[in-house]
């Protein structure tokens, strides 16, 4: 096994101590550090996702593999910053006003920053004031994602997506939204670019719209 | 949970007659399996020949040596004689468990000075809470009994963590008040000593009742609540593991699951037992 395939086999199993030290001693070998983000972490983040997609994992699985990411991304961002290595993304993140739910939204930042986004996450309960606020902080950011978990909560997502319409920005952005009650004909009707139904999907979709913004 | 599996004891039938006949193919394929139900768990298996005291010695000789042959796992070495396991001893690998002392006697001025020599400063050691007068009634008249032990224990330097504390589970069905009295017993026994082992044979709660397994997890969970880290039991019984693992992640003691999730994956534990 390469050290490249064992730091991608730690942050599969969650192994946060190993993967740290298994950095370094790819990174003492002279191995790139964009080949080690790219190939052990992202690459590995994304066999995580598909597993967790077909029920094959469970959720604190999930959990300490992008544990186990962060922390080797921690290792690695020094030489990462050498390499002059850039996130392949921004985007921002939050469950729209009125809603208090974190666990999913949670995830989904987990598993975008798992590809290898740099993820503004704006918490829960944000106003389309913030929201927007921060779009225009960001302005090389290129996607948002809204969250809402509650059939009383996604009109917010509507009115958040009105208000970045109001505001002048909608060309600006790809927009994705998710939640349990959200599908894709709620995504159609509210004028949202895409919709996933869960954590590895939004991962999936988030990089597919970039590539579409990138043309 | 420090698990010590009970399967390995002359008092259950086929057991016995295993080693009345020498069986020796019947006595490993217990210890193998207990082994790999035990898998990463810390744990013990237990091995008690439960024979006459003529040939007690040299039947645990014979088990011990088979056992040992077929596992790593470390030993729990068990009989009521204490100077039959201070004799067994040097016949046991790897450090294991003495099961075990008691107020009785002189049990307790046999076993500890010899857990203090540096060849056995690894062993561990299982300690009743019973003495002369026989299993006290009370918590305050058992609780007495612990401090006897731990007195005798600083004074031989025998560390906490390497006791374990068998409160003495009775059964369920002739008590007046639950477990009310075993669990203060053991809630007064953590919060003196948070790194000492709190032990007990589970299966003991359910003697004389229907449905035992029932009420083997019921009280399991409010043992594990109560300080309980260590149990005698059967570690094949996918059902009372799999409370045990729950009812520690319940608790707090199990990060992200993962103890949970691994003993799962590895079918050790299991919410329904299989028909074969």
């Amino acid at each position: 096994m390469s050290k490249v395939e064992e730091i991608a086999a730690a942050v599969e199993n969650g192994k946060v101590k190993k993967v740290a030290g298994l950095v370094e001693e790819a990174l003492a070998e002279g191995i790139s550090a964009t080949e080690i983000l790219n190939v052990g972490m992202i690459g590995a983040m994304g066999v995580v996702g598909e597993k967790f997609k077909n029920n094959e994992i469970f959720v604190p699985e999930m959990l300490i593999a992008a544990r186990a990411m962060k922390k080797g991304v921690e290792v690695l961002t020094p030489a990462l910053k050498e390499a002059g290595s850039e996130p392949v993304g921004k985007l921002i993140l939050g469950t729209v006003a009125g809603d208090l739910h974190d666990i999913g939204k949670n995830l989904v930042g987990m598993m975008i920053e798992g590809a290898g986004f740099n993820v503004i996450d704006l918490g829960v309960d944000v106003p389309a004031d913030k929201f927007i606020e921060c779009m225009k902080e960001n302005p090389d950011c290129k996607i948002v994602a809204l969250s809402a978990l509650l059939t009383t909560t996604m009109p917010a997502i509507k009115n958040t997506i009105d208000a970045i319409v109001a505001a002048g920005l909608r060309d600006t952005v790809k927009i994705m939204i998710g939640g349990a009650p959200v599908t894709q004909a709620f995504a159609d009707e509210v004028g949202a670019d895409g919709y996933s139904e869960d954590a590895a999907s939004a991962a999936e979709l988030a990089k597919k719209l970039l590539a579409e913004v990138n043309g | 949970m420090i698990i010590i599996g009970e399967k390995i004891n002359g008092s259950i039938p086929s057991v016995a007659k295993a080693i009345e006949a020498h069986d020796e193919a019947f006595l490993r394929d217990l210890a193998v399996r207990q082994e790999e139900a035990i898998g990463e768990a810390d744990g013990f298996i237990d091995v008690c020949a439960s024979v006459p005291p003529e040939v007690e010695f040299d039947t645990m000789r014979w088990m011990l040596d088979l056992v040992q042959d077929a596992v790593d796992t470390p030993i729990s070495v068990d009989s009521p004689n204490a100077e039959c396991l201070a004799q067994l001893l040097p016949y046991v690998k790897k450090p294991g468990l003495v099961n075990s002392v008691s107020g009785e006697g002189n049990k307790i001025d046999l076993i500890f000075p010899l857990l203090a020599k540096p060849e056995y400063q690894k062993w561990e050691v299982m300690a009743l809470l019973s003495d002369d007068t026989g299993i006290p009634k009370s918590a305050a008249d058992r609780l007495r009994v612990f401090d006897k032990i731990m007195a005798k224990a600083e004074e031989y330097g025998i560390a906490p963590n390497r006791i374990h504390i068998d409160p003495l589970v009775e059964m369920l069905c002739t008590s007046e008040d639950g477990i009310a009295m075993v669990e203060e017993v053991m809630t007064t026994i953590r919060a003196k000593y948070p790194t000492i082992h709190i032990s007990g044979a589970v299966s003991n709660i359910s003697f004389n009742l229907p449905a035992r397994k029932l009420v083997n997890m019921a009280f399991v969970c409010l043992a594990i609540k109560a300080g309980m880290d260590s149990a005698v039991f059967d570690p094949l019984d996918k059902q009372l593991l799999g409370v045990i693992y729950a009812t520690e992640a319940c608790l707090g003691m199990d990060d992200f699951c993962m103890e949970y999730i691994t003993a799962y994956r590895d079918e050790r534990i299991a919410a329904v037992t299989k028909k074969k």
